[in-house]
């Protein structure tokens, strides 16, 4: 069953069409990547289903809601999260507060129940800090919830902006190159951690990423954009034998071994 | 300049910009004009302590960039910039006394001069007195430079604390000579204008004994209380603030009259901070039109209370709600239409709307309403049943009252859901609106309660004053105010009171000061961008209960055997 489907999109910035007409389903607690070229429309999709771009036609529905003009903070509370390509954690606060703040939507306390310290305003912040505790041990940052955002080291930073996204409980989490900048080890252990995810908490995941690697190792379906355009569609391996991605990839001319699957 | 020049002689180029700064503090009028005050009794006055301390700073920092480039150079570069330092100093005086220079720098005088030459009758000897000055300078500095970082320190602070002591000698003066047994000793201090020499000396062994004690013993007194079961730290922390209250309580009685009129102000401003720190500090929305909201309070309250309009004829307790009310609604009126904007754009916009409300006032169509130029007289005092609150004391507690509400708000919303909200909006806006949120909703609650403390501090202003005119809500006070916080440590609310007692405090009692307000402002501020980024108060990374539950959770994880101990 599709959780969130994708239909006729096209996104333009004046005269350059960023992503034309394209159709995308993504099935529930599948890990479903999106890989392209540079340039390929793959981040303006993300910002297209998170919100923070308007496309001009098209639908996104996420079941059976469509997303299309609601606002980036609507869409989270529906239940979409997202991480960037180049880590967008909130450098100046804990890593605590970080995920405090993805629980945000989840918090009912107004102003007056803040500032009067009501029993139901005490009872909530004591759950919410519980489960950004949970939490941080779910990424293997437990411990470190004291220390400031940008004081973590890189990989850790990679986890703290996934559970930040995770705490806002999330159906779909959008995945922006997270194994960017990691060795062979921790892209590994970054695909482990990915499908850990994936099948604990029954989520479905939905990623950018240029490490054939990492797409091809833990990918169920993969869609590849060029120029905004789908171009191809499927099982990782049924992807890698298209000529139209090699030529995408490699330039025209390369598609002319047959492939060995 | 020739680099090699200054590479080979470290002393030369910093020497040459402290002889500037000398030269500039001389002709501004600052050194004649702090010269009235003595710090020690004829040993040395305000300005020449101004002029060291400067001399010394700069020679210090020769030596610094001296003993970098080799250990002979320390003393060389020291008195090389103090040389120079001298000799930009003794040009002015020479070239004073060849041309009239008061054409142009009105306070070049002869008074000056002689300020310069050490009040030598002879110029050449006075002359001479000041290079040999320079060279002391210079040694001195270097020697500063080689000793070990400790005993640097003491020194430092015990000489510090000596010329902080002699400069509020009419804060600490008249509030312990009311005291019988403290009295002798402060007329022992004290015996005129500035402190006696055997009085500084023993400041001096006291203050560095102190310091002494504290930069061997610290470490370990820290690590004790660190080491503290919670129970007790938390009874220790519950002391400090119970002292710090009955201090707050008791500090009128003991001031007087003048100091408390100025705590009064400086608990304006505290008022005022705290609520521009929640709009800039929390929520990093720079508003620079800050004052409409501290108007706003005032003239609701003048116009609901003063009998001179004639249309209300409420009390004050009458009044107050209705003003923060105002305050919190123009708060939200003026935070809707710069929702979209950012940074320098959201500064201008508001800036425009603080002196859209000023000249409002000020306009003529609307004096019947708002007293116009003139301004709203006779507000009445508050009262409770029968208690006036009319002299500077009585007020004081009205604002203590206001600013003790205004902090528990602030601290109990700072650590909230909402408090992370507007910090997040701070760091990252977008990202704060792709984690669920309501951007519109958490500005406006940032504006509107901003406005709300700051209509609160207005209305106790309208009432302190018993009037208002629209001069008093100009855009220095909006300034002041960001200043007041950038000070004290963005986001920090001790920070807040620790800058309104540094920026607002200090000028009040420093009569000296008042022409130079805005220019210590401003060397106060590039100071702290250079040299304390986060202010002078910053906020400690927050170690909330929560940390404590998680240290809990290592312990037992540790006693199970489970966890490695963290390094």
């Amino acid at each position: 069953m599709a959780v969130v489907t994708i239909t006729n999109l096209t996104k333009q910035f004046g005269g350059l069409v960023a992503i034309e007409n394209l159709d995308i389903e993504v099935k529930e607690q599948s890990i479903h990547s999106v890989i392209g070229p540079n340039g390929a429309g793959k981040t303006t999709l993300f910002n297209c289903i998170t919100g923070f771009y308007r496309p001009e036609i098209g639908d996104i529905r996420l079941d059976d809601h469509s997303l299309v003009g609601l606002m980036p903070d609507q869409i989270v509370r529906h239940g979409i999260a997202r991480t960037y390509q180049n880590i967008r954690l909130f450098p100046d606060l804990t890593a605590m507060e970080n995920i405090l703040v993805g629980l945000h939507s989840h918090l009912r306390s107004g102003y007056f129940g803040i500032v009067l310290g009501l029993p139901a305003t005490r009872k909530e912040e004591k759950k919410a800090s519980e489960e950004a505790l949970r939490l941080l041990k779910f990424v293997n940052l437990a411990g470190k919830g004291d220390l400031l955002a940008k004081n973590l080291p890189y990989g850790n930073q990679r986890r703290l902006e996934i559970a930040r996204a995770l705490a806002t409980r999330p159906k779909v989490l959008c995945l922006d190159e997270p194994a960017a900048g990691m060795n062979p080890k921790e892209s590994q252990d970054l695909m482990d951690f990915i499908r850990h995810l994936r099948d604990a908490l029954g989520i479905t995941i939905l990623l950018i990423e240029h490490q054939m690697r990492v797409v091809m190792g833990i990918s169920e379906k993969v869609t590849v954009l060029d120029y905004g355009k789908k171009i191809a569609e499927g099982t990782p391996a049924e992807v890698q034998c298209n000529p139209q991605v090699i030529e995408a990839y490699l330039g025209r001319g390369s598609a002319t071994q047959p492939c060995a699957a | 300049m020739n680099p090699a020049l200054t590479q080979r002689f470290p002393g030369i180029r910093l020497g040459l910009i402290g002889g500037a700064c000398l030269v500039l503090l001389s002709l501004i009028g600052m050194v004649e004009a702090f010269n009235q005050r003595e710090i020690i009794s004829d040993v040395i006055s305000m300005g020449q302590t101004l002029l060291l301390l400067t001399a010394v700073f700069i020679g210090y920092l020769a030596a610094k960039r001296g003993r970098e480039r080799g250990q002979g150079l320390v003393f060389g570069a020291g008195i090389t910039a103090g040389l120079i330092m001298a000799g930009m100093l003794a040009l002015l005086v020479l070239l004073g006394h060849a041309i009239n220079m008061r054409q142009v720098f009105i306070n070049a005088s002869p008074a000056l001069f002689q300020i310069l030459i050490f009040q030598q009758e002879e110029l050449w000897a006075g002359i001479g007195l000041l290079m040999l000055a320079g060279v002391l300078i210079g040694l001195s500095a270097a020697l500063l430079c080689l000793l070990p970082h400790w005993l640097r320190r003491v020194i430092t602070t015990g000489l510090c604390s000596v010329a902080v002591v002699g400069l509020l000698q009419d804060l600490i003066a008249p509030i312990f000579s009311a005291w019988d047994p403290l009295a002798s000793l402060i007329e022992l201090i004290f015996p005129g204008n500035g402190l006696s020499i055997s009085g500084a000396v023993g400041l001096l062994i006291v203050v560095a004994a102190l310091s002494a004690f504290w930069s061997f013993k610290g470490q370990a007194v820290q690590t004790r209380i660190q080491a503290l079961p919670p129970q007790s730290r938390r009874g220790l922390n519950l002391a400090a603030l119970l002292a710090g209250v009955i201090v707050l309580l008791v500090i009128p009685q003991v001031l007087g009259l003048f100091l408390s009129e100025v705590m009064t102000i400086v608990g304006l401003y505290v008022l005022l901070g705290l609520g521009l720190n929640i709009v800039v500090g929390f929520a990093g929305l720079l508003d620079l039109g800050y004052v409409a909201f501290f108007a706003i309070g005032s003239y609701t309250m003048a116009i609901l209370t003063s009998p001179e309009l004639g249309f209300f004829d409420w009390n004050f307790w009458q009044a107050l709600p209705l003003a923060i009310l105002f305050g919190v609604l123009a708060g939200v009126i003026l935070g809707v239409p710069v929702l979209k904007m950012r940074g320098d754009y959201l500064a201008i916009a508001t800036l425009g709307f603080g002196e859209i409300i000023r000249i409002m006032v000020l306009s003529d169509f609307l004096r019947p309403w708002l007293g116009g130029a003139q301004g709203i007289g006779k507000i009445p005092k508050a009262e409770i049943a029968g208690f006036e609150f009319a002299t500077p004391q009585e007020i004081y507690y009205l604002i203590l009252a206001g600013c003790a509400l205004v902090g528990f708000i602030s601290w109990r919303l700072r650590d909230s859901r909402l408090g992370r909200a507007w910090m997040a909006v701070r760091e990252d806006e977008d990202v704060a609106q792709a984690m669920g949120i309501n951007l519109v909703a958490t500005k406006l609650l940032a504006f509107a309660t901003g406005a709300g403390f700051s209509a609160l501090s207005g209305a106790i202003f309208a009432t302190k004053l018993g009037s208002v005119y629209p001069h008093s809500f100009n855009v220095m006070i909006s300034i002041n105010i960001l200043c007041v916080i950038i000070v004290g440590g963005m986001g920090s609310m001790p920070g807040v009171a620790v800058g309104a007692l540094a920026l607002v405090g200090l000028p009040e009692l420093l009569r000296e000061f008042a022409d130079y307000r805005l220019l210590v402002y401003g060397a106060a501020l590039m100071a702290m961008m250079l040299l304390r980024p986060e202010g002078l108060w910053p906020e400690a990374t927050r170690q909330r209960e929560l940390h404590e539950e998680e240290s809990v959770v290592r312990a037992s994880k540790l006693a199970e055997g489970t966890a490695e101990p963290r390094s």
